[in-house]
C-alpha cells in the first residue's frame, strides 16, 4: 500500500528512468514528481502530458461507448478504464503514461520518462501497471 | 524563496516564511498551515474530501462518520482511514491533494474580504501530504489563466449550465455526458461538482471547454439588453409610407 512518493521512487528504480510524476489530466496538476522533467520544469511537463492523456482518454476512437470487441466476447461487465496506457517514443527517450483507476471520481495517470538506450520499455510498462494497481489496492 | 511581483496573498507568503502553524481565514474559506506549509484547505465553493471520497460509494458515509468520531479530536482522521483499511494511502493522498488545490483556488480567489490568521489551529484531517504555500499560490494563478485560455467568460462559473444539442458529428466524452446529465438549467457548475463528487475547478474547466465547443449555452448577461435593430427597408417593401415620403419631399423642396 504505497503512497505517492513511495510509488514514484519505486518507478525511478527501473533501468533508464529519468523522471516520474503523478498527474491529474483534467487540471494539469502534478500531484507529485521526482527526478528530472523532460521539458522546462515538472509543472510544465505535467500540463503538457495532461493534454495528451486527456485526448486519448476522451476521444471516441480510443474510448468508444460500445466496443464491438467487448460485445463479441460477451464481456458485458466492462470494468476498468478503456485506455490503459500510452507510449510516446522520441529520438532520445520513451514517455509512458499509465492511467490510474480510483474508487473516487478522478482523472489521474502515472507518468514515466525513460532513457531510450538504457530503458526497458516492456519491463517499465509492466511495472507501471503493477504500481498503478497497488496505489489503490487496500 | 522566489519573489513574485503580484503575490495573490502577501500574508500567506509572510506566514510561510515565518513557518507559522494555524488557520488562515478568508471569506471564501480557510487554509490550514503547519510549519508554514499548507496541510489542508476548505471552501464552501468546493466539495470537501468527505464528499469526494463518499460520492463514489467505495467509502460509505457511515465509514467516514466513524473515522471522524473516533479520530477527529486527535486530528488523525486521515491516518485512521488508512489504518482501518477503508482507503489506501495512495488514494487518500491523491484525493486530499485534489481537494486541497481545489479549495485553495477559491480561498485565494479575487474579491476577498479581510484575511485573519489564528495561530495554533489544526484541522481534524491531520497531516496527509503538506504542500509549499508558494506552490499553491503558483497553481492558483495557473488555474485562473487556464480557465481564461479555454474560454474567457467568467459568468459561466456561476450561471446555471444549459446544454445545447451537439452538432452533427460532434461527440461527447463520458465525463462530459456525466456532467451534462446533471445540467437541468438550474444547477450551477458548483452544484454539479457537489452532485458528482468531483472538484469544482474540474467542473468549471469542463464547462468552459463545453462552451468553447458550443455544447452549453452562453450565460445570459445581466447588463442592458442588446439594442433591437429595425428590419432594413427593402425595395419590395409592400407598403411604403406615402405620406411620410411626401412630407420629406416637401421639406427638401422648401429648404432648397
Amino acid at each position: 500500500m504505497p503512497g505517492i512518493d513511495e510509488c514514484l521512487l519505486e518507478a525511478m528504480t527501473l533501468p533508464g528512468a529519468r523522471g516520474a510524476a503523478i498527474v491529474d489530466w483534467t487540471s494539469g496538476l502534478a500531484l507529485g514528481s521526482v527526478g528530472d522533467p523532460p521539458g522546462g520544469d515538472h509543472e510544465a511537463t505535467a500540463a503538457e502530458t495532461a493534454e495528451v492523456a486527456r485526448s486519448a482518454a476522451e476521444y471516441q476512437a480510443f474510448a468508444p461507448k460500445d466496443d464491438p470487441l467487448d460485445t463479441a466476447r460477451g464481456d458485458t461487465d466492462r470494468k476498468g478504464l478503456p485506455v490503459e496506457d500510452l507510449m510516446v517514443t522520441t529520438r532520445t527517450g520513451f514517455h509512458l503514461i499509465r492511467f490510474v483507476e480510483t474508487t473516487f471520481d478522478s482523472s489521474v495517470f502515472l507518468y514515466l520518462w525513460l532513457d531510450r538506450h538504457t530503458g526497458n520499455l516492456a519491463l517499465a510498462r509492466i511495472r507501471l501497471r503493477d504500481l498503478s494497481e497497488r496505489l489503490v489496492l487496500v | 524563496m522566489r519573489i513574485t511581483a503580484s503575490a495573490i496573498s502577501p500574508m500567506l507568503m509572510r506566514l510561510a516564511a515565518e513557518q507559522a502553524t494555524g488557520a488562515l481565514l478568508r471569506d471564501q474559506g480557510t487554509l490550514y498551515l503547519v510549519d508554514g506549509r499548507i496541510v489542508h484547505a476548505e471552501s464552501p465553493a468546493a466539495p470537501g474530501i468527505d464528499v469526494l471520497l463518499t460520492a463514489g460509494g467505495a467509502l460509505p458515509p457511515q465509514g467516514w462518520q466513524e473515522a471522524l468520531s473516533l479520530a477527529g479530536t486527535r486530528h488523525e482522521v486521515g491516518r485512521h482511514l488508512v489504518d482501518s483499511g477503508r482507503v489506501t494511502a495512495g488514494e487518500l493522498e491523491m484525493c486530499h491533494i485534489g481537494a486541497l488545490f481545489d479549495a485553495a483556488f477559491f480561498v485565494l480567489g479575487p474579491a476577498s474580504g479581510p484575511t485573519r490568521f489564528r495561530y495554533g489551529v489544526a484541522h481534524w484531517l491531520g497531516r496527509v501530504r503538506p504542500v509549499a504555500a508558494e506552490t499553491v499560490e503558483r497553481e492558483t494563478r495557473r488555474r485562473r489563466a487556464l480557465l481564461d485560455r479555454v474560454w474567457p467568460c467568467p459568468e459561466l462559473d456561476t450561471s446555471p449550465v444549459v446544454p445545447r444539442p451537439p452538432a452533427p458529428g460532434q461527440t461527447l466524452t463520458g465525463r462530459q455526458v456525466a456532467l451534462l446529465r446533471l445540467a437541468d438549467g438550474v444547477r450551477t457548475p458548483t452544484a454539479i461538482a457537489w452532485a458528482l463528487g468531483r472538484p469544482t475547478f474540474h467542473t468549471l474547466i469542463e464547462v468552459r471547454r463545453l462552451a468553447a465547443a458550443g455544447l452549453v449555452e452562453p450565460p445570459r448577461t445581466k447588463g442592458p439588453a442588446p439594442p433591437v435593430f429595425p428590419a432594413p427597408l427593402t425595395e419590395d417593401n409592400p407598403e411604403p409610407d406615402i405620406a411620410l415620403l411626401r412630407r420629406v419631399r416637401d421639406a427638401l423642396e422648401a429648404s432648397l
